[in-house]
Protein backbone atom coordinates (compact mmCIF):
# COMPACT_ATOMS: atom_id res chain seq x y z
CA UNK A 1 0.00 0.00 0.00
CA UNK A 2 1.11 3.13 -0.69
CA UNK A 3 2.33 5.26 2.28
CA UNK A 4 0.82 8.90 3.30
CA UNK A 5 2.68 11.66 4.33
CA UNK A 6 2.03 14.88 6.32
CA UNK A 7 3.75 17.29 4.11
CA UNK A 8 2.36 20.85 5.75
CA UNK A 9 0.99 21.86 9.29
CA UNK A 10 -0.70 25.81 10.57
CA UNK A 11 -2.32 26.47 13.63
CA UNK A 12 -3.77 29.78 14.90
CA UNK A 13 -2.53 31.02 18.53
CA UNK A 14 -5.26 30.00 20.99
CA UNK A 15 -7.40 32.62 22.82
CA UNK A 16 -10.18 32.38 24.92
CA UNK A 17 -11.43 35.31 23.52
CA UNK A 18 -10.23 35.48 19.57
CA UNK A 19 -12.00 38.70 18.87
CA UNK A 20 -11.90 37.94 15.23
CA UNK A 21 -14.26 35.75 13.25
CA UNK A 22 -14.18 32.11 13.08
CA UNK A 23 -13.76 31.73 9.25
CA UNK A 24 -10.81 34.65 9.45
CA UNK A 25 -9.16 32.16 11.64
CA UNK A 26 -10.14 29.20 9.85
CA UNK A 27 -8.32 30.90 6.57
CA UNK A 28 -5.21 31.54 8.55
CA UNK A 29 -4.95 28.09 9.50
CA UNK A 30 -5.40 26.36 6.08
CA UNK A 31 -3.68 28.88 3.70
CA UNK A 32 -0.88 28.90 6.50
CA UNK A 33 -0.74 25.31 5.95
CA UNK A 34 -0.40 25.69 2.04
CA UNK A 35 2.23 28.32 2.63
CA UNK A 36 4.11 25.84 4.92
CA UNK A 37 4.26 23.74 1.89
CA UNK A 38 4.65 25.82 -1.19
CA UNK A 39 1.55 25.47 -2.55
CA UNK A 40 -2.00 27.01 -4.08
CA UNK A 41 -5.84 26.66 -3.37
CA UNK A 42 -5.96 24.89 -6.56
CA UNK A 43 -3.41 21.94 -5.64
CA UNK A 44 -6.24 20.64 -3.27
CA UNK A 45 -8.00 18.05 -4.13
CA UNK A 46 -10.09 17.20 -0.89
CA UNK A 47 -11.19 18.67 2.03
CA UNK A 48 -12.29 16.99 5.52
CA UNK A 49 -12.89 19.41 8.17
CA UNK A 50 -13.74 18.80 11.94
CA UNK A 51 -16.62 20.88 14.03
CA UNK A 52 -19.08 20.37 15.83
CA UNK A 53 -23.01 21.86 15.17
CA UNK A 54 -23.83 22.44 18.48
CA UNK A 55 -20.42 24.44 19.29
CA UNK A 56 -21.08 26.03 16.41
CA UNK A 57 -24.86 26.96 17.31
CA UNK A 58 -26.36 26.05 13.53
CA UNK A 59 -26.75 22.74 11.56
CA UNK A 60 -24.58 21.52 8.87
CA UNK A 61 -22.10 24.26 10.03
CA UNK A 62 -18.85 23.36 7.45
CA UNK A 63 -21.79 24.63 4.71
CA UNK A 64 -20.39 28.13 5.82
CA UNK A 65 -16.65 27.31 5.75
CA UNK A 66 -16.55 26.25 2.08
CA UNK A 67 -13.95 29.32 1.35
CA UNK A 68 -12.09 29.83 4.61
CA UNK A 69 -11.20 26.50 4.32
CA UNK A 70 -10.10 25.65 0.66
CA UNK A 71 -13.54 23.86 -0.04
CA UNK A 72 -14.27 25.83 -2.81
CA UNK A 73 -15.62 23.84 -5.69
CA UNK A 74 -13.81 21.36 -4.16
CA UNK A 75 -15.35 17.87 -2.67
CA UNK A 76 -15.63 18.33 1.29
CA UNK A 77 -17.38 16.82 3.88
CA UNK A 78 -16.81 16.73 7.60
CA UNK A 79 -16.64 15.21 10.63
CA UNK A 80 -18.41 15.99 13.98
CA UNK A 81 -15.70 14.12 15.88
CA UNK A 82 -12.31 15.69 17.16
CA UNK A 83 -9.44 16.73 14.69
CA UNK A 84 -7.85 13.63 15.01
CA UNK A 85 -10.54 11.57 13.30
CA UNK A 86 -10.82 13.70 10.18
CA UNK A 87 -7.05 12.81 9.31
CA UNK A 88 -7.87 9.27 9.17
CA UNK A 89 -10.61 9.98 6.78
CA UNK A 90 -8.11 12.38 4.99
CA UNK A 91 -5.58 9.73 5.01
CA UNK A 92 -8.62 7.15 3.82
CA UNK A 93 -9.19 9.31 0.77
CA UNK A 94 -5.22 9.83 -0.31
CA UNK A 95 -5.14 6.08 -0.41
CA UNK A 96 -7.97 5.93 -2.21
CA UNK A 97 -5.65 6.93 -5.08
CA UNK A 98 -7.59 9.63 -6.15
CA UNK A 99 -6.13 12.40 -4.33
CA UNK A 100 -2.97 14.60 -4.15
CA UNK A 101 -3.29 16.57 -1.83
CA UNK A 102 -5.99 16.62 1.69
CA UNK A 103 -6.57 19.51 3.61
CA UNK A 104 -7.52 18.40 7.12
CA UNK A 105 -8.74 21.17 9.60
CA UNK A 106 -10.88 21.42 12.81
CA UNK A 107 -11.69 24.31 15.04
CA UNK A 108 -13.98 26.50 17.48
CA UNK A 109 -14.96 29.07 19.31
CA UNK A 110 -15.59 28.25 22.86
CA UNK A 111 -15.80 31.69 23.49
CA UNK A 112 -18.98 31.94 22.10
CA UNK A 113 -21.19 29.31 23.90
CA UNK A 114 -21.52 27.37 27.34
CA UNK A 115 -19.14 24.85 26.33
CA UNK A 116 -19.73 22.65 29.83
CA UNK A 117 -23.68 23.11 29.42
CA UNK A 118 -23.82 22.11 25.74
CA UNK A 119 -21.69 19.07 26.55
CA UNK A 120 -25.16 17.68 28.27
CA UNK A 121 -26.58 17.47 24.55
CA UNK A 122 -24.17 14.46 24.71
CA UNK A 123 -26.40 12.54 27.38
CA UNK A 124 -28.97 10.60 26.66
CA UNK A 125 -32.14 12.60 25.99
CA UNK A 126 -34.47 9.79 27.19
CA UNK A 127 -32.91 8.65 30.22
CA UNK A 128 -29.63 11.20 31.33
CA UNK A 129 -30.23 14.79 30.17
CA UNK A 130 -34.11 15.73 32.07
CA UNK A 131 -32.09 15.49 35.17
CA UNK A 132 -28.76 17.08 34.18
CA UNK A 133 -26.22 15.64 36.25
CA UNK A 134 -23.90 14.02 33.82
CA UNK A 135 -21.58 16.36 31.44
CA UNK A 136 -17.82 16.72 30.92
CA UNK A 137 -16.82 17.96 33.83
CA UNK A 138 -18.82 15.48 36.47
CA UNK A 139 -17.80 12.73 34.50
CA UNK A 140 -14.39 13.38 34.87
CA UNK A 141 -14.98 13.75 38.72
CA UNK A 142 -16.05 10.15 38.51
CA UNK A 143 -13.43 8.92 36.09
CA UNK A 144 -10.65 10.71 38.26
CA UNK A 145 -11.95 8.70 41.60
CA UNK A 146 -12.08 6.10 39.94
CA UNK A 147 -8.50 5.69 38.88
CA UNK A 148 -7.37 7.30 42.33
CA UNK A 149 -9.22 4.64 44.34
CA UNK A 150 -8.61 1.54 41.95
CA UNK A 151 -5.04 2.27 42.09
CA UNK A 152 -3.81 3.96 45.38
CA UNK A 153 -2.86 7.14 43.23
CA UNK A 154 -2.99 10.62 45.08
CA UNK A 155 -4.54 13.89 43.86
CA UNK A 156 -0.73 15.14 44.29
CA UNK A 157 0.36 13.03 41.18
CA UNK A 158 -2.64 14.04 38.93
CA UNK A 159 -1.82 17.60 39.97
CA UNK A 160 1.78 17.06 38.93
CA UNK A 161 1.02 16.57 35.41
CA UNK A 162 -1.24 19.35 35.45
CA UNK A 163 2.26 21.13 36.43
CA UNK A 164 4.54 19.98 34.27
CA UNK A 165 1.94 20.55 31.19
CA UNK A 166 1.21 24.23 32.22
CA UNK A 167 5.00 24.85 32.53
CA UNK A 168 5.43 23.17 28.85
CA UNK A 169 2.76 25.28 27.70
CA UNK A 170 4.21 28.36 28.98
CA UNK A 171 7.31 27.44 26.40
CA UNK A 172 4.77 27.15 23.52
CA UNK A 173 4.11 30.42 21.84
CA UNK A 174 0.53 28.84 20.30
CA UNK A 175 -0.39 28.00 23.82
CA UNK A 176 -3.24 29.54 25.64
CA UNK A 177 -2.00 32.94 27.71
CA UNK A 178 -4.20 31.57 30.67
CA UNK A 179 -2.97 27.93 30.53
CA UNK A 180 0.56 28.82 30.13
CA UNK A 181 2.58 29.06 34.11
CA UNK A 182 6.22 28.31 34.37
CA UNK A 183 6.25 28.72 38.39
CA UNK A 184 2.78 26.42 38.74
CA UNK A 185 3.32 24.22 41.99
CA UNK A 186 1.37 21.30 42.91
CA UNK A 187 -0.23 22.96 45.80
CA UNK A 188 -1.58 25.44 43.51
CA UNK A 189 -2.99 23.66 41.69
CA UNK A 190 -5.05 21.36 44.71
CA UNK A 191 -6.14 24.51 46.10
CA UNK A 192 -7.10 25.67 42.86
CA UNK A 193 -11.40 25.92 42.75
CA UNK A 194 -12.77 22.10 43.13
CA UNK A 195 -15.06 21.89 39.73
CA UNK A 196 -16.38 18.34 40.07
CA UNK A 197 -14.31 16.85 43.56
CA UNK A 198 -11.84 15.89 42.93
CA UNK A 199 -11.22 17.77 39.83
CA UNK A 200 -9.79 21.20 40.22
CA UNK A 201 -9.66 24.03 37.67
CA UNK A 202 -6.24 23.67 36.97
CA UNK A 203 -6.74 19.58 36.46
CA UNK A 204 -9.28 20.73 33.48
CA UNK A 205 -7.54 21.46 29.94
CA UNK A 206 -10.29 24.73 29.44
CA UNK A 207 -12.06 25.25 26.29
CA UNK A 208 -11.01 28.12 23.77
CA UNK A 209 -10.71 29.51 20.59
CA UNK A 210 -8.52 28.02 18.22
CA UNK A 211 -8.24 26.09 14.36
CA UNK A 212 -5.32 23.96 13.13
CA UNK A 213 -4.96 22.31 9.43
CA UNK A 214 -2.72 19.65 8.11
CA UNK A 215 -1.86 18.54 4.69
CA UNK A 216 -1.65 14.94 3.75
CA UNK A 217 0.06 13.40 0.52
CA UNK A 218 0.24 10.33 -1.35
CA UNK A 219 4.35 9.19 -1.12
CA UNK A 220 5.07 10.61 -4.79
CA UNK A 221 3.10 13.75 -4.36
CA UNK A 222 4.89 13.93 -0.77
CA UNK A 223 8.41 13.60 -2.24
CA UNK A 224 7.65 16.67 -4.53
CA UNK A 225 6.54 18.73 -1.96
CA UNK A 226 9.20 18.21 0.72
CA UNK A 227 12.24 17.20 1.47
CA UNK A 228 11.21 15.99 5.06
CA UNK A 229 7.85 14.38 4.86
CA UNK A 230 6.64 12.99 8.25
CA UNK A 231 4.75 9.24 7.32
CA UNK A 232 1.84 8.34 8.96
CA UNK A 233 2.93 4.42 9.57
CA UNK A 234 0.35 3.42 12.56
CA UNK A 235 -3.24 4.63 13.31
CA UNK A 236 -5.69 2.45 15.50
CA UNK A 237 -9.08 3.56 16.24
CA UNK A 238 -11.56 2.35 19.25
CA UNK A 239 -14.88 3.32 21.14
CA UNK A 240 -16.59 1.80 24.51
CA UNK A 241 -19.92 2.25 25.34
CA UNK A 242 -22.12 5.48 26.15
CA UNK A 243 -23.08 4.61 29.32
CA UNK A 244 -20.48 5.94 31.94
CA UNK A 245 -22.01 2.49 34.34
CA UNK A 246 -21.70 0.32 32.36
CA UNK A 247 -17.87 0.96 31.91
CA UNK A 248 -14.64 0.62 34.34
CA UNK A 249 -13.29 4.64 34.27
CA UNK A 250 -9.89 3.54 35.67
CA UNK A 251 -8.82 2.86 32.81
CA UNK A 252 -8.79 3.01 28.99
CA UNK A 253 -9.85 0.39 27.16
CA UNK A 254 -10.17 1.92 23.51
CA UNK A 255 -6.67 3.26 24.01
CA UNK A 256 -5.65 0.09 24.54
CA UNK A 257 -7.65 -1.63 21.50
CA UNK A 258 -6.51 1.82 19.71
CA UNK A 259 -2.65 1.40 20.27
CA UNK A 260 -2.49 -2.39 20.20
CA UNK A 261 -3.81 -0.99 16.04
CA UNK A 262 -1.27 1.66 15.39
CA UNK A 263 1.87 -0.33 16.66
CA UNK A 264 1.07 -3.29 14.72
CA UNK A 265 0.95 -1.26 11.84
CA UNK A 266 3.77 0.21 12.54
CA UNK A 267 5.96 -2.63 13.42
CA UNK A 268 6.70 -0.86 16.86
CA UNK A 269 6.72 -4.01 19.93
CA UNK A 270 8.37 -1.99 22.84
CA UNK A 271 6.46 1.47 22.86
CA UNK A 272 8.00 2.62 25.77
CA UNK A 273 11.57 1.97 24.50
CA UNK A 274 10.58 2.56 20.39
CA UNK A 275 8.62 5.94 20.61
CA UNK A 276 10.18 8.71 21.55
CA UNK A 277 7.85 11.59 22.12
CA UNK A 278 3.87 11.25 22.40
CA UNK A 279 0.95 13.58 22.53
CA UNK A 280 -2.17 12.76 24.44
CA UNK A 281 -5.29 14.43 24.45
CA UNK A 282 -5.86 14.29 27.56
CA UNK A 283 -9.19 16.36 28.91
CA UNK A 284 -8.37 16.39 32.12
CA UNK A 285 -4.67 15.84 33.81
CA UNK A 286 -6.01 12.29 35.38
CA UNK A 287 -6.41 10.98 31.65
CA UNK A 288 -3.24 11.56 30.57
CA UNK A 289 -1.69 8.93 33.57
CA UNK A 290 -4.78 6.83 32.21
CA UNK A 291 -3.85 6.61 28.40
CA UNK A 292 -0.26 6.62 29.23
CA UNK A 293 -1.18 3.42 31.15
CA UNK A 294 -3.28 2.15 28.13
CA UNK A 295 -0.79 2.80 25.55
CA UNK A 296 1.45 0.71 27.37
CA UNK A 297 4.25 2.78 28.69
CA UNK A 298 3.68 2.12 32.11
CA UNK A 299 1.97 -0.71 33.99
CA UNK A 300 -1.73 0.06 35.30
CA UNK A 301 -2.02 2.57 38.13
CA UNK A 302 1.59 3.08 37.70
CA UNK A 303 2.07 5.94 34.94
CA UNK A 304 2.89 8.99 37.50
CA UNK A 305 6.11 6.73 38.21
CA UNK A 306 7.40 7.51 34.84
CA UNK A 307 9.13 11.11 34.24
CA UNK A 308 7.76 12.49 31.14
CA UNK A 309 9.10 15.83 30.98
CA UNK A 310 11.24 17.22 28.24
CA UNK A 311 14.42 15.80 28.82
CA UNK A 312 12.58 12.68 30.31
CA UNK A 313 12.58 8.77 30.15
CA UNK A 314 9.58 9.38 27.54
CA UNK A 315 8.37 13.39 27.50
CA UNK A 316 4.41 13.25 27.06
CA UNK A 317 3.04 16.76 25.91
CA UNK A 318 5.92 18.81 25.66
CA UNK A 319 3.73 21.02 23.65
CA UNK A 320 1.62 21.31 27.03
CA UNK A 321 -1.08 19.15 25.52
CA UNK A 322 -4.67 19.91 26.08
CA UNK A 323 -3.95 21.37 29.11
CA UNK A 324 -1.89 24.21 27.29
CA UNK A 325 -4.92 25.28 25.43
CA UNK A 326 -8.64 22.89 24.13
CA UNK A 327 -9.74 24.63 21.16
CA UNK A 328 -12.46 21.64 20.73
CA UNK A 329 -12.37 20.06 17.35
CA UNK A 330 -9.02 21.12 17.03
CA UNK A 331 -7.05 19.66 19.99
CA UNK A 332 -6.26 16.24 18.48
CA UNK A 333 -5.58 17.51 15.58
CA UNK A 334 -2.99 20.18 17.13
CA UNK A 335 -1.35 16.89 18.86
CA UNK A 336 -0.70 15.23 15.58
CA UNK A 337 0.77 18.73 14.22
CA UNK A 338 2.91 19.00 17.65
CA UNK A 339 4.26 15.35 17.11
CA UNK A 340 5.49 16.25 13.41
CA UNK A 341 6.91 19.93 14.94
CA UNK A 342 8.97 17.15 17.23
CA UNK A 343 10.16 15.09 14.32
CA UNK A 344 10.97 17.90 12.16
CA UNK A 345 13.04 19.18 15.04
CA UNK A 346 10.69 22.63 14.56
CA UNK A 347 9.44 22.52 18.28
CA UNK A 348 11.29 25.61 19.30
CA UNK A 349 11.42 25.81 23.24
CA UNK A 350 10.26 22.64 23.94
CA UNK A 351 12.37 20.06 21.29
CA UNK A 352 12.81 16.36 22.50
CA UNK A 353 16.19 15.81 21.64
CA UNK A 354 16.76 13.07 18.84
CA UNK A 355 12.47 12.49 18.19
CA UNK A 356 12.45 10.46 15.29
CA UNK A 357 9.44 8.50 16.25
CA UNK A 358 6.53 9.83 18.02
CA UNK A 359 2.92 9.86 18.74
CA UNK A 360 -0.50 11.30 18.75
CA UNK A 361 -3.70 11.04 20.03
CA UNK A 362 -7.03 12.40 19.82
CA UNK A 363 -10.12 11.62 21.46
CA UNK A 364 -14.24 12.39 21.91
CA UNK A 365 -16.58 11.63 24.58
CA UNK A 366 -17.26 11.38 28.17
CA UNK A 367 -14.26 9.99 29.73
CA UNK A 368 -12.43 9.79 26.79
CA UNK A 369 -15.03 7.40 25.29
CA UNK A 370 -13.30 6.93 21.92
CA UNK A 371 -9.44 7.30 21.28
CA UNK A 372 -7.53 7.24 18.09
CA UNK A 373 -4.11 6.70 17.62
CA UNK A 374 -1.48 7.87 15.32
CA UNK A 375 2.02 6.58 15.20
CA UNK A 376 4.39 9.22 13.43
CA UNK A 377 7.89 8.40 11.83
CA UNK A 378 10.66 10.64 9.98
CA UNK A 379 13.30 9.46 7.57
CA UNK A 380 13.14 8.03 4.37
CA UNK B 1 -10.69 48.73 17.45
CA UNK B 2 -13.98 49.01 17.06
CA UNK B 3 -16.16 47.90 20.11
CA UNK B 4 -16.98 43.76 19.24
CA UNK B 5 -20.61 43.33 18.04
CA UNK B 6 -22.38 40.39 19.77
CA UNK B 7 -25.40 38.76 18.32
CA UNK B 8 -27.29 36.24 19.96
CA UNK B 9 -28.77 34.20 17.36
CA UNK B 10 -31.69 32.43 19.35
CA UNK B 11 -32.80 34.94 22.16
CA UNK B 12 -36.50 34.84 21.44
CA UNK B 13 -37.03 34.37 17.77
CA UNK B 14 -37.07 30.74 16.89
CA UNK B 15 -38.05 27.63 19.97
CA UNK B 16 -37.77 23.86 18.72
CA UNK B 17 -38.43 21.47 21.52
CA UNK B 18 -37.35 18.06 21.02
CA UNK B 19 -40.06 15.40 22.42
CA UNK B 20 -38.14 12.47 22.25
CA UNK B 21 -40.49 8.95 22.60
CA UNK B 22 -38.22 6.94 24.79
CA UNK B 23 -38.79 3.49 22.96
CA UNK B 24 -40.60 0.72 24.09
CA UNK B 25 -37.83 -1.24 26.49
CA UNK B 26 -37.54 2.52 28.52
CA UNK B 27 -41.62 2.94 28.32
CA UNK B 28 -41.94 -0.25 30.48
CA UNK B 29 -38.93 0.95 32.89
CA UNK B 30 -40.95 4.60 33.58
CA UNK B 31 -44.23 2.36 33.74
CA UNK B 32 -42.71 0.56 37.00
CA UNK B 33 -41.64 4.02 38.22
CA UNK B 34 -45.23 4.78 39.09
CA UNK B 35 -45.34 2.30 41.45
CA UNK B 36 -41.93 3.16 42.88
CA UNK B 37 -40.47 -0.16 41.44
CA UNK B 38 -37.21 -0.74 39.37
CA UNK B 39 -36.78 -3.16 36.83
CA UNK B 40 -34.10 -4.52 34.57
CA UNK B 41 -33.51 -7.14 31.65
CA UNK B 42 -31.34 -9.61 31.38
CA UNK B 43 -29.02 -10.84 28.20
CA UNK B 44 -30.12 -14.18 27.78
CA UNK B 45 -25.90 -15.36 26.86
CA UNK B 46 -24.36 -13.43 29.28
CA UNK B 47 -26.34 -12.64 31.98
CA UNK B 48 -25.57 -9.62 32.63
CA UNK B 49 -28.66 -7.25 34.16
CA UNK B 50 -29.35 -4.13 32.27
CA UNK B 51 -30.20 -0.56 34.45
CA UNK B 52 -31.99 1.02 32.50
CA UNK B 53 -33.30 -1.76 30.45
CA UNK B 54 -31.83 -2.07 26.68
CA UNK B 55 -32.59 -3.75 23.13
CA UNK B 56 -28.82 -5.08 22.51
CA UNK B 57 -26.36 -6.71 25.28
CA UNK B 58 -23.10 -4.55 23.39
CA UNK B 59 -20.66 -7.30 24.93
CA UNK B 60 -22.88 -10.39 23.35
CA UNK B 61 -24.11 -8.06 20.83
CA UNK B 62 -27.77 -9.84 21.26
CA UNK B 63 -31.05 -9.00 21.01
CA UNK B 64 -33.03 -8.69 24.40
CA UNK B 65 -36.45 -9.68 23.24
CA UNK B 66 -39.21 -7.20 24.80
CA UNK B 67 -41.18 -9.84 25.80
CA UNK B 68 -38.51 -11.23 27.87
CA UNK B 69 -36.02 -11.54 30.78
CA UNK B 70 -36.86 -8.44 32.66
CA UNK B 71 -35.75 -8.90 36.33
CA UNK B 72 -37.70 -6.89 39.11
CA UNK B 73 -35.24 -5.36 41.41
CA UNK B 74 -35.38 -3.65 44.43
CA UNK B 75 -34.42 0.16 44.87
CA UNK B 76 -31.46 -0.42 47.15
CA UNK B 77 -27.78 -0.75 45.59
CA UNK B 78 -24.04 0.03 46.32
CA UNK B 79 -22.60 3.57 45.91
CA UNK B 80 -19.72 2.65 43.37
CA UNK B 81 -18.03 6.26 42.58
CA UNK B 82 -19.00 10.11 43.31
CA UNK B 83 -18.47 13.13 42.77
CA UNK B 84 -19.02 16.68 44.65
CA UNK B 85 -20.35 19.68 41.96
CA UNK B 86 -19.99 23.11 42.78
CA UNK B 87 -21.39 24.57 39.77
CA UNK B 88 -25.31 24.35 38.04
CA UNK B 89 -24.85 21.96 34.81
CA UNK B 90 -27.80 23.18 33.13
CA UNK B 91 -26.71 26.68 33.57
CA UNK B 92 -25.49 28.97 30.53
CA UNK B 93 -23.55 31.24 33.06
CA UNK B 94 -22.07 27.81 35.08
CA UNK B 95 -23.39 29.86 38.46
CA UNK B 96 -21.93 28.28 41.44
CA UNK B 97 -24.69 26.29 44.30
CA UNK B 98 -25.23 27.32 47.33
CA UNK B 99 -25.13 23.71 48.22
CA UNK B 100 -22.54 21.43 46.73
CA UNK B 101 -24.35 18.67 44.59
CA UNK B 102 -22.98 15.15 45.45
CA UNK B 103 -23.64 13.09 42.42
CA UNK B 104 -23.36 8.99 42.89
CA UNK B 105 -22.89 6.45 40.94
CA UNK B 106 -25.00 3.58 42.31
CA UNK B 107 -25.35 -0.34 41.07
CA UNK B 108 -28.87 -1.57 41.98
CA UNK B 109 -28.63 -4.76 44.42
CA UNK B 110 -29.09 -7.87 41.29
CA UNK B 111 -27.81 -5.71 38.52
CA UNK B 112 -24.37 -5.19 36.63
CA UNK B 113 -24.43 -1.71 35.58
CA UNK B 114 -25.12 1.26 37.85
CA UNK B 115 -26.75 4.52 37.64
CA UNK B 116 -26.49 8.53 37.88
CA UNK B 117 -28.68 10.34 40.55
CA UNK B 118 -27.87 12.91 43.59
CA UNK B 119 -26.94 11.60 47.04
CA UNK B 120 -29.62 13.46 49.48
CA UNK B 121 -29.65 13.96 53.37
CA UNK B 122 -25.92 13.45 53.56
CA UNK B 123 -22.77 15.65 54.40
CA UNK B 124 -19.69 15.19 52.00
CA UNK B 125 -17.48 14.05 54.79
CA UNK B 126 -20.07 10.79 55.12
CA UNK B 127 -19.76 9.84 51.29
CA UNK B 128 -17.90 6.49 51.46
CA UNK B 129 -17.39 4.25 48.16
CA UNK B 130 -19.18 0.66 48.89
CA UNK B 131 -21.92 2.37 51.15
CA UNK B 132 -25.74 1.01 50.93
CA UNK B 133 -28.25 3.32 49.41
CA UNK B 134 -31.20 3.61 48.67
CA UNK B 135 -33.83 5.12 46.59
CA UNK B 136 -35.98 8.10 47.55
CA UNK B 137 -39.10 8.46 45.49
CA UNK B 138 -40.92 11.16 45.22
CA UNK B 139 -44.58 10.79 46.70
CA UNK B 140 -46.52 11.59 43.73
CA UNK B 141 -44.98 9.70 41.07
CA UNK B 142 -45.21 10.80 37.09
CA UNK B 143 -43.51 7.47 35.23
CA UNK B 144 -40.31 9.61 33.99
CA UNK B 145 -36.50 10.28 35.34
CA UNK B 146 -37.66 12.68 37.96
CA UNK B 147 -39.56 9.94 40.41
CA UNK B 148 -36.30 9.35 41.85
CA UNK B 149 -35.89 12.18 43.88
CA UNK B 150 -32.11 11.04 44.69
CA UNK B 151 -30.54 8.21 47.06
CA UNK B 152 -30.26 8.11 50.38
CA UNK B 153 -27.73 5.96 53.12
CA UNK B 154 -29.58 2.68 54.52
Amino acid sequence: MERVAIVGYNQVKLYSNANYGRYEMIFEAVRGALDSAGLKKKDITTVVSATNDYYDGRTISNSLTVEPGGGYLADESKIEMDGAHAVLYGLMRVLSGNHKLAVVWGGSMASVFPYHTTRLYETDPTWERPSTFVNDVTSAGFQMRAYMEKFDVTAEDIAKIAVKNRKNAARNPLALVEAQNPNLTVKEVLESEVYSDPVTELMVAHPCDGVAALLLAPEKQARKITDNPVWITGVGFNQETYYLGDRDLSMSKSMEFAAEVAFKAAGIKDPKNQIDVAELFEAYAHEELILTEAIGFADKGKGADLNTEIGGDLPINPSGGALGGNPLCATGLIRIIEAVKQIKEEAKGYQVNGAKTAIASGQIGMCAQNNILYVLEGGE
Amino acid sequence: MTEEKIVVANKGLIRADFAFWVGQYMNKFYDAFENKKIIGNKCPKCGDVFVPPRKICGKCNKTILLDQNWVDLPDTGILKNYTITYYKINDRASRKVKKPQIIGMVQIDGSNTAIIYRLINIETGEVKIGMKVKVEWEEKTKGDPSDIKGFVKV
